[in-house]
């Protein structure tokens, strides 16, 4: 049977037919899903979309503290009633994607944004809404996907999906070396990606060249001319989009360059009010963020022309940092830093860097002398995801500050 | 070589990860030394802070002799 998914880094190959015979195989379904594994998180999605049961996706590297302070007292009941567990009995690829062509409303799935707040914000999306995005058509039918991004988060979840109904086989490349990724592309025939620009930029320079892959998407950061023109020349026939997407809402808005406009049937659900993206509720999963009918992005925009309307990303309202697709909310890191024994105040920032856009830094006031860099960061890595944490940690005698006392961020 | 190595070395530290003891023109950053794209980063702040040179301004290096190059000028 033809493949379903490789890792190419742990030397994973698994076809549909192993899909479907691990499925039939669980005798127990928890909502709760913390794997590392891509395959596994896969697998336990479809599970949870064949049950019609609700699944959580939670980041694997969550410390049980970041657990408990997401979920709180919400525990949702696991099945371990191995009678009521999948008994599916479909056989065959063609089956299963037309079985998931009738996913009911009570479908859900729930995931977690990074917050401005402090803590990330929980966000849950039907199977209409997440999948809204999708296009199922016979021109996708032989796509073959590298996947590069996190199976946790918003966009990996989109990819998921698409290559998911289209039947099409997904190719880890995520986290793996450089040369790995490029000989995957080729061994694979890849044909499609959808990365940051953090990741395109890995892959650059490269001396051969991959005809195979027609088509590059590109999101989470501002994706510069630089990568541009040399990811051209690596990948020669391919179609570069940008696309601009949210946890809440999925992919919104597609680009060429840095130029986005808004699809016609959108022209009534976005809009751009003083230089911030607007988006109505009607385009947004279900989360405790949205309280009006506009939901305020927090990206500023520049209008470059109107009627119909053409703008290009300026900046983000709000203070979050964005490490290579990840964003950070320094205060959040602030607050844990602040709990350290020896610290009596510091200072979060963000230095431009050339690898991941950028990365997080600190100013430290200590109590205790003997503190140290390495000190601080083995604490913290017990506390915060590890691109959370600070990669370089200044001790000073007093925190530098704006103007008019706030900590200033650059 | 050595101040790089100990540069290096403060990376795996601060990581939690296990120190070099010998570092060549042909370690690999990824392969030899075992750093990520976190830690890069990282490596590319501490050495611009050392030389003043952004190793991965062009694109990536990926062994210890390209950084030797770069801050050589």
């Amino acid at each position: 049977m033809e493949l379903f998914y490789a890792d190419p880094g742990e030397g994973v190959i698994k076809n549909w037919g192993d899909l479907l015979a691990d499925l039939e195989q669980m005798n127990d379904y928890s909502p709760y899903c913390q794997e590392s594994d891509y395959y596994l998180i896969f697998k336990h999605i479809i599970a949870s979309l064949l049950l019609d049961r609700e699944i959580v996706l939670l980041d694997s590297d969550f410390s049980t503290e970041e657990t408990k302070r997401l979920l709180g007292d919400s525990i949702l009941v696991s099945n371990t009633d191995p009678s009521s567990c999948l008994r599916s009995n479909i056989q065959t690829k063609e089956a299963l994607l037309n079985r998931l062509k009738q996913i009911g409303p009570s479908w859900k799935i729930t995931l977690f944004t990074s917050g401005t707040t402090g803590l990330p914000k929980k966000v849950s999306h039907s199977f209409q809404s997440i999948t809204r995005f999708v296009n199922t058509s016979e021109k996708h039918r032989d796509n073959i996907w590298g996947y590069a991004y996190n199976p946790t988060h918003m966009a990996g979840i989109q990819v998921f999906f698409q290559a998911l109904l289209n039947g099409n086989p997904l190719i880890r490349l995520f986290g793996l070396p450089k040369d790995q990724i490029l000989q995957s592309i080729s061994d694979y025939s890849i044909s499609n990606i959808s990365a940051t620009p953090t990741f395109y930029r890995l892959l650059l320079p490269a001396n051969d060249r991959y005809p195979t892959v027609t088509r590059l998407t590109s999101g989470g950061e501002k994706f510069d001319e630089k990568t541009s023109v040399l990811l051209s020349q690596v990948f020669p026939n391919a179609k570069v989009t940008n696309v601009y997407a949210s946890t809440e809402a999925g992919t919104l808005l597609a680009a060429k360059g840095n130029e986005f406009s808004i699809k016609d049937e959108f022209v009534n659900l976005i809009k751009i009010e003083n230089n911030e993206l607007l988006i109505h509720k009607s385009l947004m999963g279900s989360s405790e963020a949205i309280n009006s009918d506009w939901y305020p992005t927090g990206d500023l925009v520049e209008i470059i022309s109107e009627n119909p309307v053409r703008f290009k990303f300026i900046s983000r309202k709000n203070e979050m940092i964005n490490v290579g697709g990840y964003k950070v909310n320094p205060t959040e890191v602030e607050e844990t830093i602040r709990e350290i024994n020896g610290v009596a105040d510091v200072r979060v920032f963000s230095k431009s860097n050339s690898v991941l856009g950028s990365i997080i830094c600190c100013e430290v006031v200590r109590t205790n002398p003997a503190l140290d860099e390495s000190n601080i960061r083995n604490q913290l890595q017990t506390k915060l995801q590890e691109f959370k944490i600070p990669r370089m940690v200044r001790f000073v005698e007093s925190l530098s500050t704006t103007r008019t006392g706030k900590i200033k961020r650059n | 070589m050595e101040n790089l190595k100990t540069i290096i070395n403060t990376v795996l530290k601060n990581r939690g990860k296990k120190e070099v003891e010998t570092v060549n023109e042909t370690s690999h950053l990824r392969n030899d030394i075992g750093f990520d794209s976190l830690d890069l980063a990282e490596l590319t702040v501490r050495i611009e802070a050392e030389y003043d040179v952004d190793i991965f301004e062009d694109g990536i290096v990926n062994t210890v002799g390209e950084i030797l190059r770069k801050i050589k000028g």
